[in-house]
């Protein structure tokens, strides 16, 4: 029965099935606001999920270059890995697995299709390849510490005098006290995590390791047919699983008495952050260099979250 | 019978290294033999005490030539095992024997090696006997030797660049380090006139501490912090790691840095029983901080495999000195599955990197890569060891670093002390930055393009691959099943390095301790509830599905190795802004550039720090011995 309910949670929902169509959908939402801003009219909200299917059917050449094992395995490991970060997370009030500690193992689960798009793009052999992933690791780096510093705030917010690094006690938390954002203490973290998202999916302007312009979309740019899709609908997840992780953290305070509804109200959310923090930044603003965004993060957005961190240490 | 076990093992070690020398130096077959039937029995000795010391709870106590104490004082050499010691003999059995079994091939190919394997063979005997010894001066000697065979083995393939220097930074620092050690030793000897470690801990207990005693802690945890190469003891580690032969340089890092941490543990949990202060925590915490930092650091810029991997061993020995000087039971836990996990993890990246030295003759991240294609099971045992020591789920890094933050956070809950925090967050950042360095590892070592002349690499041979499939099996398995892990290893471990009465009353006869008024510390087992082994395997058995699926069902094609003189379908060229195809490596230094500008005058300093003059590295050493001291004069209770 457990192995039943185990393999119905990674499966479908909250797991691979649930975060891929929504996931999908949020890209497809994405360029549809872009091209909107930009005063185009866009792509229908289903292109995202008819690329997918066509780069499905279409033949995977394998250069060669290429590491053929790590080349084909990466984009699956990272796919299994985002479907396994959203049972972490608290959809409406619906958690898969929960425990004590689910923001570490979130942090760490994140890192993983990083990993996975960094070992990809280095197999494939390619020297464009090569500047992609040194931009990916490096841009990794960057948003890890202000990620580090919002995780530590929101679990000393939400668990008092104990320590709670469990995500069930962060909504437990808002389900009492209202949202976090709505903490003033809490607000610099909540905008530090908004540049967090974009960052850690990679969108324009922080889109420096997939720079098309320059090294023509770096550590995917041997990759074609179904890998390079299920790359995509990779980048497709995390906008889903990241800007969910945002809903969780400082909007998840929002009960209805329904799951259902509180369900649809998660995914309102998701697309409202979505369009906030990734699709207007991508519309007003142009590629960062390198060594500016990993400034930019360690300071700023860093020092922002820090802010929050010792706001809350001091019991405001 | 069983109390025999462990003074068997390591009298069989020292009597292995005499025999070699005699008996086997022309012979290479009764060399071998004598050897590995050592290290075996040795290995098959210490695993025996599983069940009476770690299952059963049991405290072995021998006492050398059976002089057991007279009215109460203890005069001769007496050897004790409880479940700390037990844990650490466990790490330096499996690191020699593998580390044996990987020498047999790798070192086929050197001179003398009559002398190597008899080093080999003073060096185990030494470290297991450093862990299970209950005398202090006993335990001296016994990081003498250690010291000294280490310094030999460093310089012992003499021939190449840079062996002797190496030699003589590690014989300046270590020799510093033993002697600061004696001299603490010889306090305590002048304070309590025993050398027994229970009598000690015994007395000081009662007495309370005095400035002499406080001295000679200060001296020795110095001296076993030049063992563990905390920052700033550090110096010596990289070269020496670097030029020592590669099964070596796993001994190093898989057990002759824990000897030091096993040293630290205890004098300061066993002998002095120092660890319920929060300054004495603090101090041990921030050079834990400090060493992780500096450690990774100085890795993300190294231009060599073996030099990068011993800043790693630095700054993963930072990790394991900031658990264990958090002084709680959840703490000492996570140090001493840190400690273990990086015995393996670190022992089987440096069997990789022994296999790539091996098959190509340089471990140059500049001038090497896309050897995944020529050594696909080196590479996978690598990546294996890279995401265990980046701490990626489901390998142990991951568990045991989990439980290093969870330690310093609900310490700094507990505490209110935002230092703490502060720790937790530079923890964090420390295991991004070693994922960086290992990818950049990945990318110039094993992914990339083949250079021209690697075109020939051949894999190594399967004596040196058995090691290393072993090594990331226990890497899997011990962060998969975690919960058994810790039930019979680390619990019983924590349990004995936090009460001490037991100890004391084994060596010294029931109701000593009681009659001086120490008293047991109740430990509960570390809760790690989430983590439930059959959910991860199911986790497993789906990805291994879903991977096979994709790979076998898609509709994939590739071209053919590139042969000279053959014309091969452009289509699987890989693209160059539609120029021929050239070989264009991005090798170690050209990655990581932003980060590099960035933090460019941190560097500098860095840079400046690490002159390579050994005066220099006397004076940090020196300094660093000071700054403890005051620090425990100032604040010690």
């Amino acid at each position: 029965m457990l192995i039943l309910k185990s393999l119905f949670y990674i499966l479908i929902f909250p797991g691979a099935l649930f975060t891929s169509c929504f996931g999908l959908f949020l890209a497809g939402v994405d360029r549809k606001v872009v091209a909107r801003m930009q005063h185009r009219i866009g792509p229908p909200l289903r292109q995202p999920m008819y690329d997918f299917f066509k780069l499905l059917g279409k033949e995977t050449i394998i250069p060669h270059a290429a590491n053929k094992l790590a080349f084909l395995a990466a984009p699956v490991i990272g796919f299994v890995s985002l479907a396994l970060i959203m049972l972490f997370i608290p959809v409406g009030g619906f958690t898969a697995f929960s425990g004590n500690a689910d923001m570490i193992v979130i942090l760490y689960l994140i890192t993983i299709p990083g990993v996975a798009l960094i070992v990809g793009g280095s197999s494939s052999g390619s020297p464009y390849a090569g500047i992609g992933i040194s931009r990916e690791m490096v841009t990794m780096m960057a948003y890890e510490l202000p990620f580090v510093l919002v995780l530590l705030a929101v679990a000393r917010k939400a668990g008092g005098s104990e320590l709670a690094f469990s995500m069930e006690k962060v909504a437990m938390w808002q389900a009492e006290n209202g949202n976090m954002l709505f903490q003033w203490s809490m607000i610099p973290a909540a905008i530090a995590m908004l540049l967090v998202v974009p960052a850690e999916v990679g969108t324009q302007p922080f889109d420096v390791a997939e720079a098309e312009t320059e090294i023509c979309e770096g550590p995917l740019i041997e990759y074609s047919g179904g890998a390079l899709g299920m790359f995509k609908l990779n980048t497709a997840m995390k906008m889903f699983v990241m800007s969910g992780l945002f809903v969780s953290l400082f909007l998840g305070g929002i009960r209805t008495g329904s799951v259902l509804c509180d369900i649809i109200i998660f995914i309102v959310l998701c697309v409202v952050v979505t369009i906030i923090c990734m699709s207007t930044t991508h519309a007003v603003t142009a590629r960062l260099k390198i060594e500016h965004l990993f400034k930019f993060y360690w300071t700023f957005v860093a020092g922002m979250a820090l802010c929050s961190l010792i706001l809350v240490w001091c019991g405001l | 019978m069983i109390q025999h076990f462990p003074v068997l093992a390591v009298m069989l070690l020292f009597l292995g290294a005499f025999c070699v020398e005699i008996f086997g130096s022309k012979n290479e077959g009764i060399r071998n033999t004598i050897t590995m039937l050592a290290a075996t029995i040795a290995l098959v000795l210490i695993y025996a005490l599983i069940k009476p010391v770690m299952i059963d709870g049991e405290i072995i106590s021998y006492w050398m030539g059976n002089w057991a104490p007279v009215s109460g004082y203890a005069i001769g050499i007496g050897y004790e095992i409880d479940a700390l010691s037990l844990f650490f003999a466990l790490l330096v059995v499996t690191t020699f024997w593998l580390s044996g079994v990987y020498s047999l091939s790798y070192m086929a190919n050197d001179h003398h090696l009559g002398h190597y394997y008899t080093l080999y063979l003073m060096l185990s005997g030494s470290v297991l006997g450093l862990v299970m010894t209950g005398d202090v001066f006993n335990m001296f000697v016994m990081v003498e030797i250690m010291t000294f065979a280490s310094v030999a083995l460093t310089a012992f393939r003499n021939e190449n660049e840079g062996t002797l220097e190496a030699g003589f930074k590690y014989l300046v620092i270590g020799s510093m380090g033993s002697s600061f050690t004696l001299t603490g030793i010889a306090l305590i000897y002048g304070q309590c006139h025993t050398l027994n470690m229970a009598q000690i801990s015994a007395q000081l207990s009662c007495g309370g501490l005095t400035p002499t005693t406080v001295m000679a802690l200060a001296l020795i945890v110095a001296g076993f912090g030049v063992k563990s190469y905390i920052v700033p003891f550090h110096t010596p580690a990289a070269d020496a790691y670097m030029v020592a032969p590669t099964s070596i340089s796993m001994i190093f890092s898989g057990m002759v840095n824990k000897a030091g941490v096993y040293g630290m543990i205890r004098v300061l949990y066993i002998i002095f029983r120092v660890m319920d202060q929060s300054n004495v925590q603090m101090l041990i915490v921030l050079f834990g901080a400090v060493t992780m930092f500096i450690g990774v650091t100085m890795a993300l810029t190294q231009h060599e495999f073996k030099r990068l991997l011993a800043f790693h061993s630095i700054s993963q020995i930072g990790y394991v000195i900031t658990a264990i000087g958090l002084g709680s039971a959840l703490g000492l836990t996570s140090g001493l599955f840190h400690a273990m996990n990086h015995t393996l993890f670190k022992g089987l990246l440096f069997l990789t990197a022994g296999a790539v030295l091996y098959a190509t003759g340089t471990t140059n991240l500049d001038k090497l890569g896309g050897l995944s294609k020529r050594m696909p099971k080196t590479t996978i045992c690598f990546l294996i060891g890279a995401f265990s020591i980046s701490g990626l789920p489901p390998f142990n890094g991951f568990v045991s670093k989990w439980l290093v933050y969870q330690a310093t956070y609900t310490k700094a809950v507990e505490s209110g002390n935002f230092v703490y925090a502060i720790v937790t967050v530079v923890a964090l950042v420390v295991s991004v930055m070693t994922l960086a360095s290992f990818i950049k590892v990945t990318q110039a070592v094993f992914f990339g393009q083949l250079p021209a002349e690697l075109k020939k690499t051949k894999e190594v041979p399967a004596a040196m691959l058995v090691p290393m499939y072993i090594m990331s099996a226990l890497c899997v398995l011990c962060g998969i099943f975690y919960p058994i892990v810790n039930k019979y290893l680390l619990y019983p471990a924590t349990n004995a390095a936090l009460n001490v009465t037991n100890y004391i009353d084994k060596m010294m006869g029931d109701g000593y301790a009681a009659g001086l008024g120490v008293s047991n510390i109740e430990v509960a087992p570390a809760a790690f509830s989430f983590w439930n082994p059959i959910v991860w395997l199911i986790l497993f058995v789906v990805i291994f599905i879903a991977a096979f699926i994709v790979i076998t069902g898609s509709k994939s094609s590739r071209g053919q190795l590139l042969q000279p003189g053959v014309k091969y379908d452009p289509k699987y060229a890989t693209f160059f802004s539609g120029e021929e195809e050239l070989f264009s490596q991005v090798g170690g230094s050209d990655l990581f550039w932003g980060f590099k500008t960035d933090w460019k005058g941190y560097y500098r300093v860095l840079e400046g720090l690490h002159s390579g003059i050994v005066t220099d590295y006397a004076v940090f050493t020196v300094i660093a011995t000071a700054i403890i001291t005051l620090c425990m004069f100032i604040f010690m209770r």
